[in-house]
């Protein structure tokens, strides 16, 4: 078990943009290292990364998974903070890695490295102690609060972040406990039942009628949004880091999505 | 609209598309329901009803990890108050403990209270074959046996029934004519257990938990079944799974205060029960006699397991209700006693050497963790899943749907393999990619879109601000 | 091998391997009381407004209950030896019989019995078999009325857990007999009481 309590909070940091991000979501890694030099960090890009490995880990194809998790970590040498901008990829770093490395003899470096991981949220909040974020964001949103960061800080971590940009509502909205529906692999081998619940969750968010649907994980959005634009009902995504960022512009969130 | 992809098909999943949406939303409003009275109640009573979990479950673990010592003295304590116990290996030296008791006690006719461990092992059609007669006396778990149907959720065994359903099989049993009034229903029932519970000679119940040091068996029901069961009959017989041991009635304080709450978001069950003996001499009503039959039934393979934390289970069905697949799926999908999360790891364990006709089951998940969020006992349930799916994977359990992962380890170990994957991924956008003979692609493009291909383009703009802040690790 | 042996066995080399056991964490008194237990001063009243939460109707005299017995109408009423102090009273209203046996279980519209103690916490009260000897008195009519000592009442659940009784049949009743079985309907009255009453002395 990873101390979470006991990971660095220097303000030189690594990034690790996730794979998602590589391949399709490029301004929210760019928000995320423009919020974080905003908030004062130096941010280091290790080029070398490639995927934290969790969709071999959830398949049960372990040894597939530390294959991507041992480059992983070979890639994030050091003692900086390692920052993600996803709950999911965060909690596989400092959770799903030592379980897949159970009884493996380099388990004790695969943890050094989760043990220097945060997710965005919690390292702005918990890390480096800010409690409100300035500027401006006029809208309304609903922000779904990604499966992986239940148990940690990070949760109500953005939400601080986000209540407290002016101009910014964020709407409550009903069984918002629930998963979106995506789960990695999940999403293709359980197709009904992923789609139902993606529905389910549209329809709960639809109600409350946002300007934006937030989440500080992609993979959720690009299923939700990948469903409701399916369903011709599109629907506007931002990650909470695009928010952070664009408050600092006053913009209005013009960005990718 | 179901999915029909050319791909092998998950059983949920297939389950799912066809099941009737009527039953779909009725076990959708009954679990969310649950849910959030649960949520509710545990809000308002505790400041921190996490730590109550978490105290919760090292309770149960310790008792898990010491179950020798805590099971030894369960035994005592009841032996010492006038209790019979046995044990039983398999469910089938379990159901033959119980029809020994009974045939040698001379009786035919026997009431149940709900219980799962008597679901696991099949009692009532074991007694059935050897000419006794079960009644299950929980209302749910009656209408149950009489449809010769399974128990759909752990808590609320017909949540997947209609009134209609229920007033149709009344009639059938002749317990009078149509008539899907719940009350109603409610009232017939009460008045044909009740000549059920007098004319049966022993009453038959499970247990929630055994106290060590003072030998108590507790129940609780909130239908009164189970003191019903045993106020009227000659013998009473508890089977109780080995794992239910407690250390003592101080620890019942956490576990029943977490139960009711779990469970059907009540602060406690309407009958709470604390049994240790047979009634005293002097006494009017109550078992003459009381066996306790501990069950094995692969409980020690559990505990031998990686998957052990799954014994600590209460069975409050708070997993059950807050699970999006369950809800979506209902119990059946499950095809076991066990449905919803707690099944998906309980399931495939007590299944031995059938683990593989179940092995699917750890895969219903998104991963999603509420049932461990929920769970009174913090049983790591998304953790189990994915060890019984590394286990799948590594008996070659072929998983329909799943992905080989070796070309994903090969790109996720060579940078450079992986950074010219992320350029070349731009052709997407120009590929017919729903017409492409990739399953998993078309799986995926049935129900949604995929968003436009911008691999690399991140690392590009992070290469051109380099210099200015930090740059490029290596 | 007998089967006791070989569960023992199974459970001894299924731990074995363990490189450390979980040591038995302290579980201390209170330690799951509800946070608002502490600011409520009086047992009684407390025990009073959560039997009213539970669904358990509080008589404080013997004629409250009488008169609410009579409105009902109650015609036989069970009262056992233990509570014969209170036989002058009710014969004068209602049928009383001190005798419950199996065969007259539906012609018994109340039945009186007296209770070893309740939880406040809960507005539970407590039969045993030491105070209430007849099972089926307590659960068979449509009417059960315990009758509750004041200083017999526990503040709480742990309190009441550590003082249990030495009967091997203890039961905690919450409320009257219900169910939600159909459609998640709450309905009372499956197998025990309808009606759970409460008359405290
Ligand atoms: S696993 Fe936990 S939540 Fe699920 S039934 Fe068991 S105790 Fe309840």
């Amino acid at each position: 078990m990873i101390n979470l309590a006991t990971r660095p909070t220097s303000k030189r940091v690594q990034l690790m943009a996730t794979c998602l991000c590589d391949a399709f979501y490029d301004d929210v890694a760019k928000a995320t290292v423009e919020v974080l030099e905003h908030a004062g960090c130096e941010v280091v890009f290790p080029e070398n990364q490639t995927c934290c490995g969790q969709p071999a880990f959830n398949c049960g194809q372990w040894p597939a998974a530390r294959t991507v998790m041992r480059h992983t970590a070979q890639v994030f040498a050091g003692d900086e903070p390692i920052i993600v901008p996803s709950g999911s990829c965060a909690a596989m770093m400092f959770h799903g890695a030592t379980l897949e490395f159970e009884g493996e003899k380099d388990r004790a470096a695969i943890e050094q490295v989760g043990g220097r991981t945060w997710e965005l949220g919690d390292f702005l909040v918990n890390g480096l102690g800010i409690k409100e974020w300035p500027g401006e964001f006029h809208a309304r949103i609903a922000f779904h609060r990604a499966c992986h960061t239940r148990g940690t800080a990070s949760g109500p971590a953005v939400m601080q972040l986000l209540e407290s940009i002016k101009g910014l509502r964020v709407l409550p909205f009903g069984e918002a406990e629930q998963c979106c529906g995506f789960g990695g692999t999940f999403s293709v081998s359980f197709p009904n039942v992923s789609t139902a619940m993606g529905e389910l969750k549209l329809e709960h968010v639809e109600a409350v009628d946002p300007d934006y649907l937030v989440s500080g994980d992609m993979s959720c959005l690009m299923h939700l949004s990948g469903l409701a634009e399916r369903e011709h009902r599109p629907i506007k995504t931002l990650h909470f880091a695009q928010i952070l960022r664009d408050a600092l512009h006053h913009r209005h969130g013009q960005a990718t999505h | 609209m179901p999915c029909t992809t050319a791909m092998a098909k998950q059983l949920i999943d297939t389950y799912v598309a066809e099941l009737p949406p009527t039953v779909q939303k009725a076990v959708h409003q009954s679990t969310a329901t649950t849910t959030e009275k649960r949520y509710q109640l545990l809000g308002d009573d505790f400041t921190d009803s996490d730590a109550l979990r978490k105290l919760a479950g090292s309770i149960r673990q310790h008792t898990l990890e010491h179950l020798d010592t805590y099971l030894a003295q369960a035994e005592e304590s009841l032996t010492a108050r006038g209790a019979k116990v046995h044990y039983a290996v398999t469910a089938d030296d379990a159901c033959r403990a119980v029809t020994e008791i009974l045939l040698s006690a001379g009786i035919t006719k026997v009431v149940k209270s709900k219980s799962m461990v008597t679901e696991e092992i099949h009692l009532n059609d074991y007694l059935a074959n050897h000419g006794i007669e079960s009644v299950e006396s929980d209302l749910g778990e009656y209408i149950v046996q009489i449809d010769g149907d399974h128990p759909s959720h752990i808590v609320r065994p017909i949540i997947h029934k209609t009134r209609g359903d229920i007033a149709r099989s009344f009639e059938r049993e002749g317990l009078g004519d149509y008539n899907d009034d719940p009350e109603t229903i409610t009232r017939r029932a009460r008045k044909f257990m009740r000549g059920k519970y007098l004319e049966a000679g022993a009453g038959i119940t499970g247990a929630n938990f055994v106290t060590a040091d003072t030998g108590r068996l507790v129940l609780v029901t909130n239908e009164g079944n189970s003191r019903f069961c045993l106020a009227p009959a000659k013998v009473h017989i508890a089977l109780v799974g080995i794992e239910k041991v407690v250390p003592s009635d101080a620890d019942l304080a956490v576990l029943l205060n977490l139960l009711g709450r779990s469970a059907t978001g009540q602060q406690l069950t309407v009958y709470t029960e604390f049994i240790n003996g047979p009634r005293r001499h002097d006494r009017p009503s109550g078992p003459e006699q009381m066996h306790v039959v501990f069950v094995d039934n692969r409980r020690t393979e559990v505990l031998a397991s990686d998957c052990k934390e799954i014994l600590r289970c209460i069975r409050c069905g708070a997993c059950l209700n807050v699970c999006p697949v369950y809800r979506q799926a209902s119990g059946h999908a499950y095809r076991s006693v066990y449905p919803g999360p707690v099944g998906a790891v309980l399931s495939p364990l007590l299944a031995g050497d059938k683990f593989k006709e179940l092995a699917d089951l750890p895969k219903a998940s998104s991963l999603c963790g509420a049932c461990n969020e929920v769970c009174p006992v913090d049983i790591p349930i998304p953790d189990l899943l994915l060890r019984l799916r590394r286990r799948a994977h590594e008996e070659h359990v072929p998983s329909p749907g799943t992905p080989p992962m070796a070309g994903f380890a090969l790109l996720g170990s060579h940078p450079l393999i992986w950074r010219s994957a992320m350029t070349f991924g731009a052709a997407k956008d120009y590929l017919p990619l729903d017409k492409m003979p990739v399953p998993y692609l078309g799986s995926w493009l049935k129900t949604r879109t995929l968003p436009k291909w911008r691999g690399g383009k991140f690392r590009t703009w992070m290469k051109s601000r380099h210099g200015r802040n930090g740059g490029n690790g290596k | 091998m007998t089967a006791r042996e070989k569960v023992f066995s199974g459970i001894k080399s299924a731990l074995a391997p363990l490189p450390e056991r979980e040591a038995r964490p302290a579980v201390p008194h209170g330690v799951a009381d509800p946070q608002w237990l502490a600011g409520e001063a009086d047992n009684v009243a407390l025990f009073k407004k959560r039997a009213k939460v539970a669904g358990t109707l509080c008589f404080d005299t013997p004629g409250g209950c009488l008169s609410w017995l009579y409105e009902q109408q109650a015609k036989t009423v069970y009262l056992p030896e233990a509570l014969a102090s209170l036989d002058a009273k009710f014969a004068e209203f209602v049928q009383l019989t001190h005798d419950y046996t199996r065969g007259r279980v539906d012609e018994i519209d109340a039945a009186l019995t007296l209770a070893h103690g309740a939880i406040a916490e809960t507005g539970t009260i407590i039969l045993t078999d030491e105070s209430t000897p007849d099972r089926l008195a307590a659960l068979a009519p449509w009417t059960h009325i315990a009758v509750v000592r004041k200083d017999t009442i526990h503040r709480s659940v742990a309190d009441a857990l550590a003082a249990m009784p030495d009967d091997p049949n203890i039961i905690w009743v919450t409320g009257p007999s219900k169910t939600a079985d159909v459609e998640g309907i709450l309905i009372q009255g499956v197998h025990g009481p309808g009606v759970q009453g409460c008359l405290l002395v």
